[in-house]
């Protein structure tokens, strides 16, 4: 983006800032920006630019300002109007680029300013990025893996990266890092596609085991789709550094929580990215088509399941949270029947599921910032991180959804363009009691 | 688009211009039905049927026209002034993103269709893909996928580089099968490097073959011609458009000919002289000179832009139809400014009305394109353009948009997703 602002400085001042190092909310607070930095942070009537300096000053009454928040799990190809993976890795990869810049034109307006990409197909992702640099389109700060890496017919393999082996696997954690992998995501049992199976592991540890100590090696983090139990131990075995979804799963479909292995995620440190709106928004669809034409036979026993599995994993992640394990918003938008743009969903479940608002703020700031590695730049407002801050009107901190209502956002120090309220209220998805 | 409840809405204004080039209506009303229009006509007259549903805008001062048509975009580029064979050399994907924003700027600038006259690969034709997905939003795409060349020849490096009448025939039904609507042909040289502006590419067995076959398919063809040799082996070989049309002697000397001229007349040939591309770099580098190339002298641009809309106004005054296509976002040129395009026929010589026209009736029968669009009559697409002021008197006017309607739905010019 280009910087339009004629001063050197920006002065954001509101009733609160919540700069998520740890406290409150500083009442009256002001983030004082230069260039793309933070410079300040603090009370407004302490946070002053140096002497004689411009100042464009900004106040917004009412209002909370904090960090841009950071969704560690988005698929930027996707949809989010239910279809399968296999049918979106269908299309070609020029149209999945189109609508992955569009995807990451809706998380940043909707005030997300880091995005940890999960897997999109060949180098669509790369492109975007290409895209973004050339100054052709706008996006968040990307944490990018490329393409997930797959067994043969495993989860998303369809994307472009079935690998065999240990020497398969590390040639393409190479590849990829080669072409600008960021992290190395890995689907560690089968999933949603149809060829995999998703209470089984797909890789062998020393498969995976060579992923982690290859990216590793080249200072970059691992993430481990896990949809059952085996793989969240092989992940654990391997030293993944974030297990996403992380279901307790037995092979024969049966949940079973294991405090034992949910330990040892304490222990070794890994994050868990739970992804639980994915299953609400199941189902929401459901509920939607039964309002608008009925459901088959199949659907509605269909829905009873996605709640049933909705709640089994509010369960699960309650007892998570509870041991204190570093438990992350991550949307998992666009996928299935979520889409972009609506991040607030996941961490107002990770609230349902046991977080304090606060807490649930901090899932989308700091400790998701922490989670990918890149606390160094974002996450927190704070002198010499970048300028990515949020205005929302409210207290987030009081009550999480107070993130839907955003003002502003701020991205590199530069006011975002944000274009019509219909199109931005468009974005967001139709919640439904249930 | 349209949600189905509000079936017809009704558009009110001071004036209203059909694009057909007869006199401005006053107190005019037009009733779109669903993505059609149905009748245009006064305020009093113009009525949704009994009991209908009925969206009703009175745009008070302003005026109505139709949306406008350019009929020559590369949706591709980027208008920083980097050479194709720069632009090239970005991937597929990227340019396709590019497209889309490209697109979605000529849209909400007013322009309803665009003929696009060739980009690098598929990528256009993944741009209409991504259109009918809903996930652009994008005036009528009327596509050449890329354009047909000689080797080394203009817009090479597009993809498609044929020899003799066989090749040719075979890209022309290449292109045919992947979607294209119109055949683009380089019949001279450009800026591509590798490439001779004052000499002819295809010989006419290659470019008749080139023409015959696209017929063939109902379909047209329009030259890239930057010399006059090109102009006579585009003329002998039967296209439909001549793009640029330079009267350019093989020594680079200006020369009109009107016995060149004539002929097109004759031919009933439409010709895009793309004057619009010059004036907006005067435009831009008379506003900031530092923007200039070390090798651009403004005079020399200046003399070659005025050389260029004499030989535009003499082709008019010999009967040959001049249409307005930006040609952007090749070279400085971006889009959403097909207006200085607009305007640039007014400086030649037009009427504000005549201008007008060449950017909707003309230019929509340039690109056969004319049953559907191009002016404001009963029947064709609900493709609207209200602008404040009244364009017939200040051609300026056409950059006060107020609102776009494609096919009878009001777009969001502000939706930047």
């Amino acid at each position: 983006m280009v910087a339009s602002s004629n001063s050197e400085y920006t002065l954001v001042t509101a009733d609160r800032v919540f700069d998520a190092t740890g406290g409150l909310p500083i009442e009256q607070g002001a983030v004082l920006m230069c260039g793309s930095e933070i410079v300040a942070v603090g009370r407004a009537n302490e946070v002053r630019a140096p002497e004689g300096a411009s100042v464009e000053r900004r106040d917004y009454p009412g209002a909370t300002v904090l960090p841009g928040m950071v969704d560690c799990h988005t698929h930027n190809n996707g949809f989010g109007d239910g279809r399968a993976g296999e049918e979106l890795a269908e299309l070609a990869d020029e149209v999945l680029t189109v609508q992955a810049a569009g995807n990451a034109r809706r998380s940043l307006f909707s005030g997300v300013t880091t995005i940890r990409e999960n897997g999109p197909k060949n180098v669509t992702m790369f492109r975007v990025r290409d895209a973004i640099n050339e100054g052709l389109t706008v996006g968040p700060r990307m944490v990018l893996c490329g393409r997930p890496v797959s067994i043969i017919g495993g989860h998303m393999g369809y994307f472009g990266g079935e690998v065999t082996g240990v020497e398969g696997v590390r040639a393409l954690t190479r590849q990829l890092i080669k072409e600008g992998a960021d992290y190395i995501k890995i689907t560690a049992t089968g999933g949603s596609t149809p060829t995999s199976f998703p209470l089984l592991p797909s890789f062998n540890v020393d498969e995976l085991r060579a992923a982690t100590d290859e990216a590793h090696k080249f200072g970059k983090l691992t993430a481990t789709h896990s949809t059952s139990t085996q793989g969240v131990i092989n992940s654990l075995d391997a030293e993944v550094d974030m297990i996403i979804h992380c279901v307790f799963k037995e092979p024969d479909d049966r949940d079973n929580f294991r405090f034992d292995i949910a330990e040892r995620i304490g222990e070794q440190g890994a994050h868990v990215n739970p992804t639980l709106h994915v299953g609400r928004a199941r189902v929401w669809s459901l509920i939607e088509k039964q309002h608008d034409s009925g459901l088959s036979e199949e659907e509605s026993v269909a829905l009873d399941e996605a709640k049933r599995a909705l709640d089994v994993r509010l369960e699960q992640n309650r007892r998570m949270i509870e041991m204190g394990l570093k438990v992350i918003t991550g949307s998992d938008s666009s996928w299935g029947d979520y889409q972009l743009g609506n991040t607030v969903y996941e961490a107002e479940l990770l609230v349902h599921a046991g977080y304090s608002h606060l807490q649930g703020v901090m899932s989308v700031t700091k400790w998701a910032a922490e989670a990918l590695g890149v606390d160094d730049a974002v996450g927190t407002l704070e002198p010499g991180k970048q300028a990515d801050v949020l205005v929302v009107r409210g207290d987030p901190t009081e009550d999480v959804n107070a993130l839907w209502d955003v003002e502003d956002v701020y991205f590199r120090g530069e006011k975002v363009d944000r274009g019509s309220e219909e199109s931005l209220a468009a974005v967001r998805q139709t919640p439904y009691e249930f | 688009m349209s949600d189905g409840a509000t079936q017809f809405t009704i558009l009110k204004a001071a004036r209203l211009i059909d694009g057909s080039g007869g006199p401005v209506a006053e107190q005019a009303a037009i009733l779109l039905e669903g993505e059609t229009i149905k009748r245009v006509g006064t305020k009093e007259t113009v009525q949704a049927p009994e009991g209908a549903s009925v969206l009703e805008v009175d745009y008070g001062a302003a005026t109505i026209l139709p949306g406008l048509v350019d009929c020559h975009v590369h949706v591709n580029g980027i208008g920083d002034g980097r050479a194709g064979d720069e632009l090239v050399t970005l991937p597929d994907e990227v340019l396709t993103v590019q497209s889309a924003q490209n697109v979605r700027r000529h849209l909400f600038s007013g322009v309803t269709t665009v003929r696009d006259c060739g980009g690098k690969n598929r990528t256009t034709f993944h741009l209409r893909d991504a259109v009918e997905m809903g996930i652009v939003p994008s005036p009528r795409l009327i596509l050449a996928g890329r354009p047909v060349a000689i080797i080394g020849g203009h817009l090479s490096y597009f993809g498609i580089q044929a020899t003799g009448a066989t090749e040719c025939r075979a890209a022309v039904r290449q292109l045919i099968k992947e979607g294209a609507d119109f055949i683009k042909v380089t019949a001279t040289g450009g800026s591509t490097r590798t490439s001779h502006p004052l000499v002819p590419s295809f010989n006419v067995d290659e470019f008749s073959a080139i023409c015959d076959e696209t017929h063939k398919f109902g379909k047209h063809v329009a030259a890239h011609c930057t010399s006059s040799g090109g102009m006579e082996n585009a003329l002998e070989a039967g296209v439909d458009t001549i793009i640029h049309g330079l009267h350019r002697d093989a020594d680079g000397s200006d020369s009109y000919r009107p016995d060149i001229a004539d002929r097109i007349a004759e031919a009933g040939v439409f010709v895009n002289p793309t004057l619009g591309q010059s004036v907006a770099r005067i435009r831009q580098l008379e506003d900031d000179p530092s923007r200039a190339l070390d090798t651009e002298d403004l005079d020399a641009m200046r003399r070659g832009s005025e050389t260029r809309m004499d030989h535009v106004a003499r082709m008019r005054d010999a009967g040959v139809v001049m249409v307005a296509g930006s040609d952007s976002a090749w070279s400085n040129y971006e889009m959403g400014d097909f207006q200085t395009e607009i305007e640039s026929h007014g400086m030649a010589g037009m009427s504000n009305m005549e201008a007008i026209v060449s950017a909707t009736r003309d230019s929509a029968a340039s690109c056969w394109a004319d049953d559907s669009v191009g002016t404001l009559e009963a029947g064709k697409q609900g493709d609207v353009l209200v602008v404040d002021g009244d364009p017939s008197r200040e051609l300026g006017d056409l950059r006060r948009v107020v609102d776009v309607y494609l096919a009878g739905s009001r777009v969001d010019r502000r939706d930047l997703i």
